[in-house]
């Protein structure tokens, strides 16, 4: 079996279990060059955009010279630039090659591709297209624009690997950590022992909280936990070896080159060790808001300017390596008192009596800007992934607002041709309608279909694939906090907008204007 | 250019409350409120409906027709036989969308109209043949007007049902194909009859249509109503309408895999909405090829476009091949949406 093989069973299984067994046979038969490019591209590794997506538009468009709006409607109707390029160019009547390798012929010709003049590189393409089957040129353009999603988690990969060649999971993912090499001998690396400078390089895989319920809250033994804030900010690892510092991020990237002033402020630490914390933009005594820290990990080139202006440092909580030894065997009290001797900046964790002391800590999360209260249990070890009976989070309320839908555009994936992704806005002091938030989720599929059937009937406008429509529904949002934004024409921005519930109760009249948001930002110390 | 003349007079049809209306012949054509006078190009709900005191169709379609709407007073004509109404000469000619389906052409000696009803160009086992009718205002349906959906053949898409198929019962699971009752069920029957002798399990809806068809002479594959009693994993094929998606129906053959025979199923995430796991491309529909041809081939000078996608068809004609066409907004397609 190939990968084009893989995709179909992947793409056509009907439960988790199905799909793992076909991850697992494939891990097992097929070509072991096949399969590391095959993981290194369904975990994310791959390096992403080889062939841009403005390269595929313009290929896309030289082929519909004179009906370039024809491509437009196509694309708006299937909702991926890849498969639309697929469905288009490939010829409908070949066969999918699904046994013989494929990848490493695959990714060199994009690399070739990627190599050429976009005028050269329109034409090689669309030649190249037509000699695959739909599924094949979907899957050779889905491999070279990065974004690559078939419905299999990282773990899912992981559990079959780890199945297919009988280790422990938990074993394959600590080697999976860090750096993938896509080369023969993958699946022997995974299987050797490993040596004591590997281990103590090796980025660790986290653990994660769960969001508590309102019963767990209430059978919670306040004494069994230490609780402390949660942090908003950039989940990850710091590792410093004898030879070097590095941050990893929770997405398996290394982003050591963005925080250079982080790296500097850690020279002075013992070594080796590996931390666990949260990258946070500002400085100890004045954080500054998430967005801040969008910007340093957007910039190629980290300046001194930027340094002053979008300050960052790293608050440690966990410790999960240190000189030379596992911590995550012991227990969160055992593996705090370690972490304490050692000077950094860390999150003050304090071990509640009563559950009052919780709920307290959570309502003063805001003003410290804070996102809400982590409780974990003082006796837990540092597993790995979202396990439960660990760590819990204990989020604020998100903020709110009633705001009315103006432009809907239609989604990508499971909702092609439906539209999903709403604008919302609000009033100004001149009666005008200000978009304030982009919001994709949060109705049930009754809801959108609903809503979908609404749009159609009442657009006003088309532009392109984006309808603008009747400014008559209402929506609730909510969202974890506002900034001061140049780039909006509301001059504001906010933090993980999403649809709370459909107001059919109220007109538009009747939904809220820039000053509650104004009001918001003020009383809440809002970043 | 003065010689399109059609558009200086009276048109020959055009659209009341009740649907697409010759006043000439006094005749209309789909209506979807009862009339007196019925033309049928074909006998899915959305354009054939009760109420109507006399209804026109082709030969081939009064068993489908009758089996829809119950006895009724009805009309058949052979395909390319006309006959006078009001001074309009009206004839039925092959349309390919299902059994007994046609486009209807009417003439009243200054011009020709073709309402093409439904229609497809690939050829399907289960009817005639679509045949180019040329005229001088073509009313065309626009279902899947966008150049994304290009059909494959019927042989690679009966290789890749055969495997999916088989591959199932492999994995002890009942395969189950969703596909309309009228029209794709018996197709997709007749072209496995065409290339095994597999045999099928069918839902009551589509038992009811089969006998229609096998009553005129269609060979359909061997096939048994399914039935409470007759429980448990099939390695039959079990073809049934897309609704049973979610119903109690499936459970009887649990654990099942759904695969759809649809046009729409050309885009996986309409695939994936549906929760439907395989997807056959597979329409009684024209595609983009298909519709364009149609529009050359009848030589129509004004086209206009019924249901789907009729801003893309018509802005493709005037724009790109200097053809006058406008969208004709009509109660046509409502019946298959993407969620069927």
């Amino acid at each position: 079996m190939n990968f084009v093989g893989l995709f179909q069973a992947l793409d056509t299984s009907q439960s988790t279990n199905a799909k793992r067994d076909a991850l697992m046979d494939f891990i097992r038969h097929a070509d072991v060059l096949e399969s590391a490019i095959a993981v290194e591209a369904l975990t994310g590794r791959l390096e992403k955009k080889r062939l841009k997506p403005s390269l595929l538009k313009y290929t896309a468009n030289q082929a519909f010279v004179e009906t370039p709006w024809l491509f437009d409607e196509c694309y708006a109707t299937v909702g991926d630039l890849s498969e639309t390029l697929a469905i288009l160019f490939a010829n409908p009547q070949a066969k999918p090659q699904t046994n013989d390798p494929i990848l490493k012929q695959w990714v060199d010709r994009q690399t070739m591709l990627a190599g050429l003049k976009p005028e050269v590189l329109a034409d090689a393409l669309l030649a190249q297209l037509q000699e695959f089957s739909k599924d094949e040129a979907f899957l050779f353009l889905k491999l070279s624009s990065g974004g690559f999603r078939v419905g299999v988690s990282k773990g899912l990969v992981h559990e079959a690997i780890a199945r297919a060649i009988d280790m422990d999971r938990a074993v394959i993912e600590e080697r999976l950590m860090g750096p993938f090499v896509a080369d023969r001998d993958w699946l022997q690396r995974l299987q050797e022992p490993v040596t004591q400078n590997e281990m103590d390089a090796r980025p660790l895989p986290f653990l994660l909280a769960n969001p508590i319920t309102d019963e767990e809250i209430t059978a919670l033994k306040p004494q069994d936990t230490l609780i402390e804030y949660k942090w908003d900010g950039i989940r990850a690892q710091l590792i410093k070896t004898d030879q070097t510092i590095r941050l990893w991020s929770r997405g398996d990237q290394d982003i050591t080159e963005q925080f250079p002033d982080i790296v500097d402020s850690a020279v002075t630490l013992p070594s080796p060790i590996i931390l666990d914390g949260e990258i946070l933009a500002g400085t100890p005594g004045q954080l500054q808001s998430f967005n801040q820290l969008q910007t340093r990990l957007n910039r190629k080139r980290i300046t001194q300017t930027l340094l002053k202006t979008h300050p960052a440092f790293f608050k440690a909580y966990d410790l999960l390596r240190f000189q030379g030894a596992d911590m995550r065997d012991q227990p969160l009290v055992a593996r705090q008192a370690v972490l304490k001797t050692i000077a950094i900046q860390q999150s003050p964790v304090l071990a509640p009596e009563r559950a009052e002391e919780i709920a307290a800590m959570r309502e003063a999360a805001r003003d410290i800007g804070a996102e809400g209260v982590m409780i974990k249990d003082r006796q837990s070890t540092y597993g790995s992934g979202r396990k439960a009976g660990y760590w819990w989070k204990w989020k604020l309320d998100p903020m709110t607002a009633d705001c009315v839908l103006i432009y809907a555009q239609a989604g990508h994936g499971r909702r092609a041709n439906l539209h999903s992704d709403y604008t919302l806005a609000c009033w100004n002091d001149q009666d005008e309608l200000v978009p304030v938030a982009k919001a994709y989720s949060g109705l049930t599929d009754v809801e959108l279909k609903a809503m979908d059937q609404w749009i159609r009937k009442h657009t006003l406008q088309k532009f392109g694939p984006v309808r603008q429509v009747e400014p008559l529904q209402v929506f609730e949002i909510g969202f974890e906090g506002i900034a001061t934004s140049t780039r909006h024409k509301s001059g504001i921005a906010l933090r993980f907008p999403r649809i709370l519930r459909w107001r059919q109760d109220v007109g538009p009249k009747d939904a809220d204007g820039l000053t509650h948001f104004h009001a918001l930002m003020t009383s809440n110390h809002a970043l | 250019m003065v010689s399109k003349k059609s558009r200086h007079r009276d048109p020959l049809v055009i659209r009341t409350p009740e649907g697409l209306y010759c006043p000439k012949a006094k005749a209309h054509i789909d209506p979807w409120r009862p009339v007196d006078c019925a033309l049928i190009t074909h006998a899915h709900a959305d354009h054939a409906r009760a109420g109507s005191k006399d209804y026109h169709c082709a030969l081939g379609g009064e068993g489908l027709l009758k089996q829809r709407l119950g006895d009724q007073q009805i009309t058949t004509h052979a395909y390319g036989e006309s006959f006078i109404r009001g001074g309009v000469r009206i004839s039925f000619h092959p349309a390919g969308h299902v059994l007994g389906s046609a486009q209807i052409r009417l003439d009243d000696g200054d011009s020709v109209w073709v309402i093409t009803g439904d229609y497809k160009r690939d050829t399907d086992p289960t009817c005639q043949a679509f045949e180019p009718v040329t005229c001088d205002v073509l009313i065309t349906e626009a279902t899947f007007a966008l150049p994304i959906y290009r059909w494959p053949s019927m042989d690679q898409t009966m290789d890749q049902l055969f495997a999916w198929w088989d591959h199932h019962v492999r994995h002890r699971r009942t395969p189950v194909l969703l596909c309309y009752s009228l029209g794709k069920a018996q197709r997709m029957m007749a072209e496995i009859q065409r290339r095994s002798d597999r045999s099928v399990k069918v839902h009551g809806a589509v038992a009811t249509l089969n006998r229609v068809y096998e009553k005129q002479g269609i060979n359909l594959c061997p096939w048994e109503r399914t039935s409470e009693t007759n429980k448990g994993i099939s390695s039959d094929l079990v073809i049934a309408p897309p609704q049973v998606a979610g119903s109690s129906f499936l459970k009887r053959f649990q654990p099942t895999e759904l695969a759809m025979a649809s046009g729409w199923m050309q885009v996986r995430g309409v695939r994936r909405r549906a929760s439907i796991h395989q997807g056959f491309v597979v329409s009684d529909h024209a595609d983009w090829n298909g519709l364009i041809q149609t529009v050359q081939d009848s030589q129509a000078t004004q086209v206009y476009a019924t249901h789907g996608e009729t801003r893309v068809l018509t802005r493709y004609l005037n724009e790109h091949l200097d053809i006058a066409a406008d969208r004709l907004e009509t109660a046509f397609g409502i019946e298959e949406g993407i969620d069927q």
